[in-house]
């Protein structure tokens, strides 16, 4: 059984397709990360999976259980955690978590576990006590997320979960995630590239409300990227040279120092001796790894979402 | 108890935001000053009278003693010619005069109809509706007519220290009473606005635990605005005559149709500031239940459609058993109205709040 099945879900708002069609099934313990542009209907789509609105058509189903007939069953199983921080202003940390848990009905002992072990992750013990009124953004969104995990969910929900927080910060989010991983099912979004590429075992890439791209960040990379870069730090090369390789390959660029070439199937030897036949000094050459950032932009293209 | 957890927190967002407590307790204090102040003071400055005796007769005069004698009245000027008082209403002197006109006492001997006239400034006509009432009674009265009395008031007319208050009070709390529908919608349209209230909805909460588990927080404010609305009353004069508890039962399930029309309105409005449509609710519906002013004059249509609300029947059951005319078993129809009356509203709050929960 998948932890979440989706099948030909589609929402509408007054015409506007947020969501255009979308299949997926996420396996239990796997954690799924969705990337997409701004307005590409991530948040759509978890807001239906977390019953908080309803399909145009199309269903869904959490563990078994489908998201329109079964909605209550589906909300104990899940943990969400919004894209903006939502928390109530004048509890403090604790008064936060019990909320939460005590509507998932967790026992007090649970709780004050469950409570302690996330406020110390977050790194908010110490204002554990403190009306969240007076917390800053970043400490705001670390609560919120804590919130989202307090009743040991089977199905998590994180979106855009590191948003705004400083790299410590988000680097405990990431190793806790981490820890998460195989134990609980977790959908995530984020525009941090890195952030997908190190936690997920899978990303889907959404674009105008359709899934466009779906597999292992190793899978897209092989998949998606059609050319291969190459840096050189070197000196002492002419203009000559720099018109003989853009006569060969698709990009070549003078940087700092040196050159990036990039192509379809790009032989290094082959610019190595090249360069090397025109006198060039040659300090290091690297390949580029090509980043998820690459396949991104690849896919989804440069032009600014409205 | 998810219920005692929601509450909880509505509880402790209410009693932690000093601006919404100041409101909360305020608001029920500046109603009684305000109110008594301007209302509750007719009964101790009796209204001052001026007549003008155009016949100028033993009989003339007996009235004017027998004016004299009425506690409602003070006697100002005594005019011998009508003319005279008419010029002092003109420069602003006095507000009104009563004429006895030329053959009163003739009148009075023969029984023929007798008319008086009561002149008074246009631009003031409230002077003539509050005076006539009064005036025809002292005349009743002074013809040997005994006035019609009330027979069950007899008993209590002596220790109601002041009737205005005693008439005004039960309303204005009834009054206060309804602002908490503005209050119950606002809590639940404000969560609704900043996103609390969708985050909750991806919680296994049911709808009756939102509904109770803002109302709960709510109805300790109930409890905490009646008992210093009574506590005002009581500092500014109010007499109670009857059962205290059997007042304060009815004031409290006037708070919950209250609470209940509230949690309706939350649930329907997007936004904190659209809750203001509350008092759209509030205004007319307090007019119209007699709660500030008497609802007797009232269309017999409209008075039958406010008698089937719950507030009219809160404002009347309220007074009667204050000034000690009604009994539990009295009111008892009324108790019945404000039950039914709550019980409807949670149950179609909860319902719609359920219908509101998957759009
Ligand atoms: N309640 C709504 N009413 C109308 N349109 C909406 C509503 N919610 C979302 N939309 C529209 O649906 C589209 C998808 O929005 P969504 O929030 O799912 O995007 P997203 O992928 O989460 O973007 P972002 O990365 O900016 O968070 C957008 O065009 C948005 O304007
Ligand atoms: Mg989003």
């Amino acid at each position: 059984m998948n932890a979440v099945k989706t099948s030909k879900l589609v929402k509408e708002f007054n015409g506007l397709v947020a969501v255009n069609g979308i299949d997926l099934e996420i396996k239990k313990g796997e954690l799924f990360s969705l990337l997409g542009p701004n307005g590409a209907g991530k948040t759509t789509t978890i807001n239906m999976l977390c019953c908080l609105l309803k399909p145009t058509s199309g269903t869904a189903s959490i563990l078994g259980h489908d998201i329109i007939k079964n909605p209550f069953k589906v909300k104990d199983l899940i943990g969400v955690s919004p894209q903006d921080t939502i928390l109530s202003k004048h509890l403090n940390c604790w008064e936060n978590l019990s909320l939460m848990g005590e509507i998932h009905r967790l026992e007090s002992k649970e709780l004050k576990k469950k409570s302690e072990e996330l406020l110390e992750t977050m790194g908010l013990t110490e204002r554990a006590r403190d009306q969240v009124s007076k917390f800053s953004g970043g400490m705001r969104r670390r609560l919120s997320i804590a919130m989202a995990l307090v009743h040991d969910p089977e199905v998590v929900f994180l979106d855009e979960p590191t948003l705004g927080l400083d790299p410590q910060a988000r680097r405990a989010v990431w190793e806790y995630i981490a820890e998460l991983k195989g134990k609980k099912t977790i959908l995530l979004t984020t525009h941090y590239m890195e952030e997908a590429d190190c936690l997920s075992d899978r990303i889907g890439i959404i674009d105008e409300g359709k899934i466009v791209a779906l597999g292992t960040s190793e899978e897209l990379k092989r998949n998606h990227l059609d050319s291969q870069s190459l840096i050189i730090s070197a000196e002492n090369f002419g203009t000559k040279v720099i018109e003989n390789l853009r006569g060969k390959y698709s990009v070549v660029e003078k940087i700092n120092g040196g050159l990036k070439i990039s192509h379809k199937d790009l032989d290094f030897k082959e610019v190595i001796d090249y360069l090397y036949s025109q006198g060039v000094n040659i300090y290091s050459a690297a390949s580029e790894q090509p980043t998820l950032e690459n396949v991104f932009i690849q896919i989804t293209g440069k032009r600014l979402r409205d | 108890m998810r219920i005692w957890g929601i509450s909880k927190r509505n509880l402790k967002e209410i009693y932690r935001d000093p601006v919404l407590v100041a409101f909360l307790l305020g608001m029920p204090i500046a109603f009684m000053l305000v109110f008594c102040a301007a209302f509750g003071g007719q009964h101790v400055n009796p209204t001052s009278i001026s007549i003008a005796d155009e016949d100028q007769s033993l009989t003339s005069s007996a009235f004017i003693d027998c004016i004299e004698n009425v506690p409602a009245f003070k006697l100002n000027e005594i005019y011998t010619e009508e003319s005279q008082a008419r010029n002092d209403i003109e420069n602003g002197k006095i507000p009104f005069y009563l004429l006895i006109p030329a053959g009163f006492e003739e009148a009075n001997q023969a029984q023929k109809p007798i008319s008086l006239e009561l002149a008074y400034k246009k631009a003031d006509p409230m002077i003539g509706q509050l005076v006539k009432p009064m005036v025809e009674a002292a005349t009743l009265m002074f013809l040997g007519i005994s006035p019609p009395i009330n027979i069950d008031l007899k008993g209590t007319e002596v220790e109601i220290k002041n009737e205005t208050i005693n008439f005004l009070i039960p309303g204005v709390i009834v009054f206060g009473l309804m602002v908490l529908i503005f209050t119950a919608a606002s809590r639940i349209a404000a969560d609704r606005e900043d996103g609390f209230l969708a985050r909750m909805l991806t919680t296994p909460a049911r709808p009756w635990d939102f509904i109770l588990g803002y109302s709960l927080p709510l109805i300790l404010v109930l409890i905490v605005s009646t008992l210093i609305y009574l506590g005002i009353g009581i500092t500014m004069g109010l007499s109670i005559i009857g059962n205290i508890g059997l007042a304060f039962l009815i004031f409290f399930l006037t708070g919950l149709c209250s609470i209940g029309i509230g949690m309706i309105v939350g649930t329907l409005v997007k936004s904190e500031s659209q809750s203001a449509i509350s008092w759209v609710i509030i205004v007319p519906l307090s007019m119209i239940s007699g709660a500030l002013m008497s609802a007797d004059g009232m269309p017999t249509g409209l008075k039958n459609f406010a008698n089937a609300l719950p507030f009219m029947h809160a404002v009347d059951a309220s007074r009667n058993v204050i000034s000690g005319c009604a009994t539990f078993s009295t009111v008892l129809p009324d108790l019945y109205y404000l039950i039914g009356w709550t019980v409807v509203l949670f149950t179609a709050g909860i319902i719609l709040f359920r219908r509101r929960m998957a759009s």
